[in-house]
Parts: C-alpha cells; sequence; structure tokens
C-alpha cells in the first residue's frame, strides 16, 4: 500500500503530471498578467481564457522541424535540453508541495537545500554550455554573459536561501517551512531575504531587467538562438518547471510553503493544496510584475548591481538574523 | 597598441535579418572583447528605383509614388514633392493649403515620434513602455484617419493644394486629442526623467560631438541632438512655417538620453504649433489650378521630415513628365554618423545606438558601384540597366 501511494506521489500527484500541469499554469499566469499591465489580452483563444495555449505552444513545437547545424557540439546540443528539464523537475522533489502521504517533500532528507542550491547553479551552467556547444556567435555572447550572470547572482541567491535554515536551525526544506509557517516573527524577520531571492531568481530565469543572455534585440535569442523544434519545446518547458521551482522554493523558505493556518472545514491535505497554491501564484505575480517595471541591463551593470548591492544585502541579513538568534528573539 | 592581426577581433553581422532591424540593413561589427572596433554599414538591400519610375509617370502619377517612399512619413513626401512641383511651374498654393499640410506633417510629426520612442523602449527591453507609447500613438492615428480616412497614407497634397479641407469640428477634435496628447506627454517625461534602469541604459551612450555631427552631414534630431541648432522649418521656411512661432528643440550631451529628449521636445513643439495653425487657419479654398505640362527648368526644394532634412532635386523638359526627381532621404545622411556613434560602446548598446537615429532604410536604398580597391565609384543610366537585364535573362533564363 506504502509502495503505491509512493508511486502516485512521484508520478501523478504532485509527482510529475501535477509538477507538469503546474509549470504551464504559471506560465499562462506570468504571460496573462504580464499581458494586462502592459495593456494586452495575452493568451487568449486555447481553453477558458488561454489557459491552455502554454500547453499548445509545448505541443506545437514537438511537432516543428529540429534542425542541428552541421557545426555544433551533438553531444551537448542533445544533452543540454534533457539534463535542464531532468535537473528542474529532480530539483521538485525536495520542495513540500503537497505533502500528502508524509508530512514532508517526497525526497525530504537534512541537507537536501544544499542540493537545491546545487542544482540552481548546474541548471544556470548548463546554460551556458548549450550556448556554447551551439558555436553561433550570438550564442557565444549570449552563454558568456550566462557565465557572468551566473557570477552576479549565484552568491547573493545561496546567502540569502541559507538564512532562512540558520533562522530554522536545519537544512532540510520542509522542516524550514514546517518552522517558518508556525513562527510569525522569524517569518517577518526574513522578508528582506525574500527580495534578495526574488531578485536573483529574476535573474537565474533570465527575465527583464536581466535578461541580458537571451536579449532579443542584441543577440538574437543568445544561448538559445540554435535550438528549434523538440529541443526549443523542453528549453522552454524546463523554464517553466524552473519558474514553478523558484515559486515552490522561495514558498517553503519564507512563507512557510503548503503549511499554514487549518482551515476550518476543510481536510489538512487540501488546506495544503490551498495554501500553497496561493502562495505561489502571488510569488509568479510579483516575478510578473517586476518584468514590466525595468529597462534591461547591460552585463557588466548586472554584475556591477549585484555585487555592491545584493551581496551586501544578503550578508547584512545574514548577519542580522544571526543577530537575532543570540538574542534569543528567535529560536 | 597591438597590430590588428594580433588583437583578438571578431566580427559579428548583425542584419540583413536580425530582430532589432524592422528592415534590412548590414552592420558589420568588429568586435574586440566585447568592444566595437569599427563598423562597416551596408544599406542598399531594399532598392526599389522609384526615382527611375517617377520618369515614367506624370506629375500628378508621382505624388502616389512618392508617398510610398516611406510608411512613416508619407507626409512630408508628398509636401515636398507637391513644393517642388509648384516651385517648377511657378504657382502659390492658397494660404489655407499651406496651413493644412502644415497640420498635417506636424500631426505626422507627433506620430512618427512616438512611434520611435516606443522603438527605442523595446529596443532597451523596456517592453512596457513600448506598448503604453504605441497605445498613446493610436490618438494621433485616430485624428488622422478623421482628416484624412487613412492611417498610413493621407494623399493630402497635391499638386497646387491640398485635397481635403479640415472643417471646424475636425479642428475642435484635434484640440482635444492635443490636451490629451500633452498629459500622456507629461507621464513619458517622467518616466524619462526618473526611471533607473532606462536612464543607465541611455546616459553617455552613443556619444556624438557637434563637430563631428556636422562633419559627417547628421541631420534632424541627430544633428539637434549634439546642440547644433539646424532645422529646416526655421533656416529656410516652406509653406506655413514663417508665420507660425516655434521653438527648435536642441540638447547638448549629444547620447541616446539626447536623442530622446529632443524628440520628445518636438512633439511638445508640434503639438503647439497645431494649436497655433489651427487658431490662425486663414478661410479660403484649397486648391488653385496647375498647368498639365511644365516649362523646362531646374530647381531644389527641402523640408523637415520627422527623421532630418528631406531633400528634392527637379528637372522638368516642358512634358507632362519630369526629366529627372531625385530624392535625398534624412536616414541616407545619418549612417555615417551612426557608425561613428557606434565605435567604442558595447554589444549591449548596438540596437539602442542605431535605433536612435530612428532608421528607416527601405527610403534609403539607393544604387550605385563601389569598388573599393580601384577607388571608382560609378552610376549606371537607365539604358546600362536594362542592357543588364536582358544579357541577365538570356544567360539564366527566366
Amino acid at each position: 500500500m506504502k509502495e503505491a501511494l509512493g508511486v502516485i506521489e512521484l508520478v501523478i500527484f504532485p509527482g510529475f503530471l501535477f509538477l507538469s500541469w503546474l509549470a504551464l499554469y504559471f506560465e499562462w499566469v506570468d504571460r496573462k498578467f504580464y499581458a494586462k499591465l502592459q495593456y494586452r489580452y495575452g493568451p487568449l483563444h486555447t481553453g477558458p481564457k488561454g489557459f491552455l495555449q502554454p500547453f499548445a505552444d509545448f505541443v506545437k513545437l514537438l511537432a516543428k522541424e529540429d534542425i542541428v547545424p552541421a557545426a555544433v557540439d551533438r553531444f551537448l546540443f542533445t544533452l543540454t535540453p534533457i539534463m535542464m528539464l531532468a535537473l528542474s523537475f529532480y530539483a521538485l522533489f525536495y520542495i513540500p508541495i503537497v505533502p500528502i502521504v508524509r508530512d514532508v517533500a517526497f525526497g525530504a532528507f537534512e541537507g537536501d537545500l544544499i542540493l537545491v542550491i546545487f542544482v540552481l547553479t548546474i541548471i544556470g551552467f548548463l546554460k551556458f554550455l548549450a550556448g556554447w556547444g551551439s558555436t553561433n556567435r550570438f550564442s557565444a555572447v549570449g552563454a558568456v554573459r550566462t557565465a557572468f550572470q551566473l557570477l552576479g547572482y549565484e552568491i547573493p541567491l545561496a546567502v540569502a536561501l541559507l538564512t532562512a535554515a540558520m533562522g530554522a536551525g536545519t537544512l532540510n526544506i520542509s522542516l524550514i517551512a514546517q518552522k517558518i509557517s508556525t513562527d510569525a516573527i522569524l517569518a517577518s524577520a526574513l522578508l528582506p531575504a525574500l527580495a534578495i531571492s526574488v531578485i536573483c531568481f529574476q535573474a537565474e530565469l533570465e527575465r527583464i531587467p536581466f535578461d541580458i543572455p537571451e536579449a532579443e534585440q542584441e543577440i538574437v535569442a543568445g544561448w538559445l538562438t540554435e535550438f528549434s523544434g523538440r529541443r526549443l519545446a523542453l528549453f522552454r518547458f524546463a523554464t517553466d518547471v524552473e519558474l514553478t521551482l523558484a515559486a515552490a522554493l522561495m514558498a517553503a523558505l519564507f512563507l512557510g510553503g503548503p503549511y499554514g493556518p487549518a482551515i476550518p472545514v476543510i481536510p489538512v491535505q487540501v488546506s495544503y493544496f490551498l495554501w500553497f497554491m496561493f502562495k505561489t501564484t502571488v510569488l509568479v505575480l510579483v516575478l510578473a510584475n517586476i518584468r514590466t517595471l525595468f529597462a534591461r541591463l547591460r552585463i557588466d551593470q548586472m554584475v556591477h548591481f549585484s555585487w555592491r548591492y545584493l551581496i551586501v544585502a544578503a550578508v547584512a541579513e545574514a548577519v542580522f538574523i544571526q543577530a537575532l538568534l543570540a538574542m534569543g528573539v528567535i529560536a | 597598441m597591438l597590430e590588428e592581426s594580433e588583437r583578438a577581433i571578431f566580427e559579428v553581422p548583425i542584419g540583413p535579418q536580425h530582430p532589432a532591424l524592422k528592415e534590412p540593413i548590414l552592420l558589420l561589427f568588429k568586435i574586440e572583447g566585447d568592444t566595437i572596433v569599427d563598423v562597416m554599414a551596408r544599406p542598399a538591400y531594399t532598392h526599389r528605383g522609384v526615382e527611375k519610375a517617377t520618369e515614367a509617370r506624370n506629375y500628378i502619377q508621382n505624388i502616389y509614388l512618392c508617398e510610398r517612399v516611406c510608411g512613416i512619413c508619407s507626409c512630408i513626401h508628398t509636401l515636398v514633392y507637391t513644393q517642388g512641383v509648384e516651385k517648377l511651374a511657378d504657382v502659390e498654393p492658397p494660404p489655407r493649403a499651406k496651413y493644412i499640410r502644415v497640420i498635417m506633417s506636424e500631426l505626422e510629426r507627433i506620430h512618427s515620434h512616438t512611434l520611435w520612442l516606443g522603438v527605442a523602449a523595446h529596443e532597451l527591453g523596456f517592453d512596457t513602455l513600448f506598448y503604453y507609447v504605441w497605445r498613446d500613438r493610436e490618438l494621433v492615428m485616430d485624428l488622422l484617419e478623421l482628416i484624412s480616412g487613412n492611417r498610413v497614407n493621407y494623399a493630402m497634397s497635391t499638386v497646387g493644394g491640398v485635397r481635403r479641407d479640415i472643417s471646424d469640428a475636425v479642428a475642435h477634435q484635434i484640440k482635444k486629442g492635443m490636451e490629451i496628447l500633452r498629459k500622456r506627454l507629461d507621464v513619458y517625461t517622467e518616466v524619462v526623467e526618473k526611471e533607473p534602469t532606462l536612464r543607465k541604459r541611455v546616459i553617455d551612450v552613443g556619444k556624438l560631438s557637434p563637430h563631428d555631427a556636422v562633419a559627417l552631414c547628421a541631420v534632424g534630431p541627430t544633428l539637434r541632438m549634439t546642440g547644433v541648432k539646424r532645422d529646416v522649418r526655421a533656416d529656410d521656411p516652406y509653406q506655413a512655417y514663417d508665420e507660425i512661432p516655434f521653438n527648435v528643440a536642441t540638447y547638448d550631451t549629444g547620447d541616446v538620453l539626447a536623442q530622446i529628449i529632443v524628440r520628445v521636445v518636438e512633439t511638445y513643439e508640434a503639438a503647439n504649433i497645431i494649436d497655433y495653425a489651427i487658431d490662425h487657419m486663414p478661410s479660403g479654398p484649397i486648391k488653385v489650378k496647375v498647368p498639365w505640362n511644365i516649362a523646362p527648368n531646374e530647381i531644389i526644394t527641402r523640408g523637415e521630415a520627422p527623421r532630418g532634412e528631406l531633400f528634392y532635386y527637379f528637372k522638368s523638359n516642358g512634358t507632362e513628365k519630369p526629366e529627372r526627381v531625385k530624392i535625398r532621404t534624412p536616414t541616407l545622411g545619418n549612417i555615417p554618423a551612426v557608425c561613428e556613434m557606434l565605435k567604442g560602446y558595447h554589444i549591449a548598446e548596438i540596437p539602442i545606438v542605431f535605433a536612435g537615429i530612428d532608421p528607416c532604410l527601405s527610403c534609403t536604398a539607393r544604387f550605385a558601384f563601389i569598388d573599393e580597391r580601384k577607388g571608382k565609384s560609378w552610376v549606371w543610366s537607365g539604358d546600362q540597366l536594362r542592357t543588364y537585364r536582358r544579357k541577365y535573362y538570356k544567360r539564366y533564363g527566366r
């Protein structure tokens, strides 16, 4: 029985099927909200209010011709889209989404936060490899920019995420989420870290103002330029899953993830689902809103900004949490 | 300094197909690291033979041909064309027609500059500003449609006057539209003055000195952003511009920010000119008759298009068709300047600096042969082109 439940949790809910749906749902939320803020309609025709448009785009790209230029590194060209999608999914299994069987995430163990941070870096590095392996001039420029950007956002992101672990006294994401959901003082003390990680994830996901590696007007599609058909579909889907990962991780570490005050009448598993959807959707809306507010920075300005301000802010926040711990304000 | 062969220079071609370019041009960049060392521009991908075609049509048919030289500044092309034909035939259009032409070309300037502001925002990756500006541009497009019935090719000027009058009701609508436009422009001025990421991308980028601007024959806003006060409307007033007070917008920093500010200020000025012209529009006829055949004569005429000085040369031969029409569009004058502006900046700045001159490439393509090694350049006549065509098709078939 337990094994059967485990298989369901891995494959159906909250496994691959639900996560895939979630990724496409977040893409729709992102696109629709972004469009609304710009006086556009956004996706409109496929499904109610264009809800199925991300799925339709995915299927359409799968059917398109998949061109492999003669000069590319075929190994990297094939490997990177698959790896990126696989790794994004992989990291999601360590994050509490809707923990129906046990009270923690599917793969939860002490130290899974370190693993997830590591996977996030590998995903950034895969983008570099994808661009570098394409041997296109625009791809090469995009790949180098990805690597530079990684230098910029990776450290403040890791520091900000680990600050939550410091506050909660554990490296297990599920346990951090449980602790945050019951400790309002800790949650509010971690809000600056949430702001820093929102900015860093905006850079990780390559969205305005940090869409420098795939700046359309400058370098066509950056590291993505040579990809088409199935590979491009996988990359786009992987980006959606990465968005889900970012929203779910931030929701877990700073807002308590699926755990929250019990809602009367409703069973606890359903309340997990509602809390999770509410928190992650709000985070995706925040990420989409940031996209509308800025012009694209230049790569040197981005690195400058993150080393001069973001890292300082992240370290200051960590010191602040340590001070609160030392004073016994949070336990 | 290392020799060129020792430096790690690689070439990046932007165009003829590139997302930042709306029309085809090849910009071949020599790049060292992330810095542009040299630029080679090759604009002639869309030669349409308009000048040649004018010789086969009569003066009335040519209005419609010249209107289609450019998709954005279609009004100023007909204005300068008809102004030239009137000068050839020595006819003076009625005063009311002159005012209507001014109103139309200023409305067109507003629509062109707001279009440019949107494109510039898009090139900076600031899509929200792009959508907002283009939404407000619809206001002017609707006014243009209200006056002429068309959004792109207004067909207003004709030889001897204009084809449609502006009624009092429409004039009232235009004035109301200008009020809303000024309010929206205030918002965009605030965005340009305050938005930090936008300012980071435009200040001290794509700099041009006033000396270089004049030496490289820059025209229009590209010249005025360096502080050189040169505008055909003020220096050589045509139509009713000598009766209308207005300021020539200049700015002194000569970077992309200056381009934006000059164009926004010019849009304000255009709104003022329209208001003044509507208030002071004389009554009377809008058209006079012009003879069909025009006696042999040779003139030049010019006007200030949204992008700069638009130049027409005419030669008539006593028939109903011109002997020669030569058009120089402003973008052609700005290409040497933009090549200079790009040097020394980063790859990331290519789109915004190039878009800064508001390039309109399809109007620009001209046909000339240049042999760099021999240092020779020459132009083919129509007969030579025809011979080449005959030989080509004989050889390769149809």
